[in-house]
């Protein structure tokens, strides 16, 4: 015997070229959904992945106007503003701090880079401190200095790649033509560490002359410590300023909400225009089988057999519609990502749109409820027909 | 000075902003800008609009072509290449998959000229040479974009340049990039820092390759009559 599905899913087909119309707005309802709930899933949780790959979550700056702060981390040596070492024994201290690590950035002019030259930075670290921070930090070839104070360098993967070195190789700094060996390259990270050049504290300090200075001081704090009483600590420290990244997460996120409302408009925009394409798809076939339906009543059939007739009609276009847009949503997660590259100002790295079983699901109950409410009236108005009207009527 | 105001006031609401502010510009900083935004494997002009205009005047405008030996002719080709050149392609950034960019110069809608560099690994980094050719696949203008040595400045000079225009890929063909021996026209370019020796012959080594490479992407589809660059495969 023909089952319900059977009969709504051939009544579908009748009229194809409005069925795919129809499933193509419900698609495309979906994509935008799912598209959105992993955006908004995966933004968050890629900026959470580059904070953490930054090893602290604070940092230590001499005091200064910020913007010349970020000037200096972007121009590097002249107007870098530096603090005494002595500082350290400050922050150690604290019982929020779990870890610290030194840093003395600087950076020289190389007239041979380009037409006009270029700025070659150089980051000493503390190796033990620094490694100890950032364990997810794998070697490509090599290893961390020997010594704190040896003439040797370690490069991010894309410094490496630029300049052609392998472990063993030497690099020089222009300027003061001191010779450093490559004593270690590290793995592909996917952040700013890719093309930093890294040298023992100690040598960039006697390299530079800045003995006992440092430019920033990292800061990861323990578990479960309270951020913002180390914070407001730290600010009566004298002539330093504090980064704290969970306060740039937060502002990060906000910055991005309105964003994430004004394509949520959109996508409840697109739902609606959906909803309406099925009414109207639904209803314009019910109309067209009044005298079906008339027939169908005086051999037999119930007002509710006529009702889930119809409303099994919907269900199949909304089921497959949502299930088309989800499948586009995945295949093109990777296309969305990259416009919202470029759309956003900043973007962490990994994934930004990040699809999983729970987004698909929550997607397709939303388009199915949804679906299934648009063809409430469609089917209630099919299940009401009166048999002997709608035999003698026209259409 | 703002950092002082917000020091002295505590946490006030101002305060808290601007140090937000502060941390959002620091941040946006180390997370994007804070390497001196290094390139992909590929050799790019650091600023093609000036650079086209500085190495072919009378230009007026350029198409930009990326193509790799992978994409060319996979490993066959790799193996014609270094055959070409004497020597394997070295290390672990001089591989199948390096993307090169060629620059087409026009002007108006003649074609007439390239413009494309290689990397190669120098004494103590990356070095970028550059060859501007005419569509006969002669040496317009050498330049070396990138270089760090003590003595790079003499080997960027214009004068050690000008000694490679208009050699061709039939001039380098007898250039031993292993052991830098020399014949013919080569051998007339001069080294002026003898203690620059190793990066001499890696600017040689660099335009050797930059010419086969260009041979087999771009001239190898013109007639062999017509360009007299060309050496036969």
């Amino acid at each position: 015997m023909i089952s319900k599905f059977q009969v709504a899913y051939k009544n579908l087909l009748r009229k194809r070229t409005r069925s795919i119309l129809t499933l193509i707005g419900i698609a495309l309802s979906a994509w935008v959904l799912v598209s959105l709930l992993g955006f908004n899933q995966g933004y968050e949780s890629a900026l959470n992945k580059d904070i953490d790959n930054m090893g602290f979550q604070m940092m230590i700056m001499a005091k200064g106007c910020p913007y010349e702060a970020a000037t200096m981390m972007l121009k590097g040596g002249t107007g870098l503003r530096y603090m005494k070492e002595s500082i350290i024994d400050n922050i150690v201290n604290e019982p929020e701090v779990d870890k610290i690590t030194p840093m003395l950035m600087q950076a020289v002019f190389d007239p041979n880079k380009g037409e006009s030259g270029g700025i070659s930075a150089y980051l000493g670290v503390d190796p033990r401190s620094f490694s100890a921070m950032k364990p997810f930090l794998t070697f490509r070839q090599g290893g961390w200095f020997v010594n704190e104070d040896s003439y040797e360098a370690v490069m991010g993967y894309e410094a490496a790649e630029l300049e052609q070195r392998e472990t063993g190789d030497m690099i020089l700094i222009p300027e003061k033509n001191i010779q450093l060996k490559v004593a270690g390259i590290l793995s592909r990270t996917g952040t700013q560490d890719d093309g930093t050049i890294f040298v023992p504290l100690r040598t960039v300090q006697k390299i530079f002359d800045r003995s006992g200075e440092l430019t920033t001081i990292g800061i990861k704090v323990k578990k479960d410590a309270d951020s913002t009483l180390l914070e407001e600590k730290l600010y009566k420290l004298p002539d330093v300023q504090i980064v704290s990244l969970a306060e740039v997460k937060h502002t990060i996120m906000k910055l991005i909400s309105t964003a994430k409302v004004m394509v949520l408009s959109i996508a409840i925009i697109a739902i609606m225009i959906a909803m309406v394409g099925v009414i109207n798809t639904v209803l314009m076939s019910v109309l067209e089988r009044l005298k079906e339906f008339g027939i169908l009543k005086t051999i037999g059939a119930m007002p509710w057999d006529i009702f889930t007739l119809v409303w099994i009609e919907t269900l199949i276009l909304c089921t497959t519609g949502g299930i088309l847009g989800i499948v586009l949503a995945l295949l093109l997660s990777r296309v969305a990502d990259i416009v919202i590259r470029q759309i956003l100002p900043y973007a962490p790295s990994g994934g930004l749109v990040v699809i999983n079983l729970k987004l698909i699901l929550i997607t397709l109950s939303i388009i199915l409820c949804i679906g299934l409410l648009s063809g409430l009236y469609p089917a209630w108005k099919a299940g009401r027909v009166r048999p002997l009207e709608a035999i003698r009527s026209d259409v | 000075m703002k950092s002082r105001y917000f020091l002295s006031h505590g946490f006030s609401g101002k305060a808290k902003g601007f140090r937000v502010k502060a941390a959002i510009v620091v941040f946006f900083l180390v997370m994007t800008g804070y390497s001196p935004g290094w390139g992909a494997v590929g050799c790019d002009l650091n600023d093609p609009d000036r650079d086209v205009a500085r190495l072919f005047p009378e230009s007026t405008g350029y198409k930009t072509v990326y193509v790799s030996v992978a994409q060319k002719g996979g490993e066959s080709l790799l193996l014609r290449i270094e055959k070409r050149l004497g020597d394997k392609f070295h290390g672990i950034y001089e591989t199948i998959d390096v993307p090169y960019t060629i620059y087409e110069i026009f002007a108006g809608k003649k074609k007439i000229g390239y413009i494309h560099g290689v990397n190669q690994k120098g004494q103590f980094g990356g070095i970028q040479v550059f060859l501007a050719l005419d569509p006969e696949g002669r040496i317009k203008a050498f330049y070396i974009q990138k270089m760090t040595s003590q003595f790079a400045g003499k080997l960027r000079d214009a004068k050690f340049g000008r000694q490679f225009i208009g050699l061709t890929l039939m001039d380098l063909e007898l250039y031993d990039v292993v052991t830098g021996k020399a014949s013919g026209k080569v051998s007339a370019i001069k080294n002026p820092v003898p203690e620059a020796e190793s990066d001499f012959r890696a600017a040689l080594r660099a335009t050797k390759k930059n010419l086969i490479l260009m041979d087999e992407f771009v001239y190898s589809s013109h007639s062999a009559s017509s360009n007299p660059g060309r050496v036969q495969k």
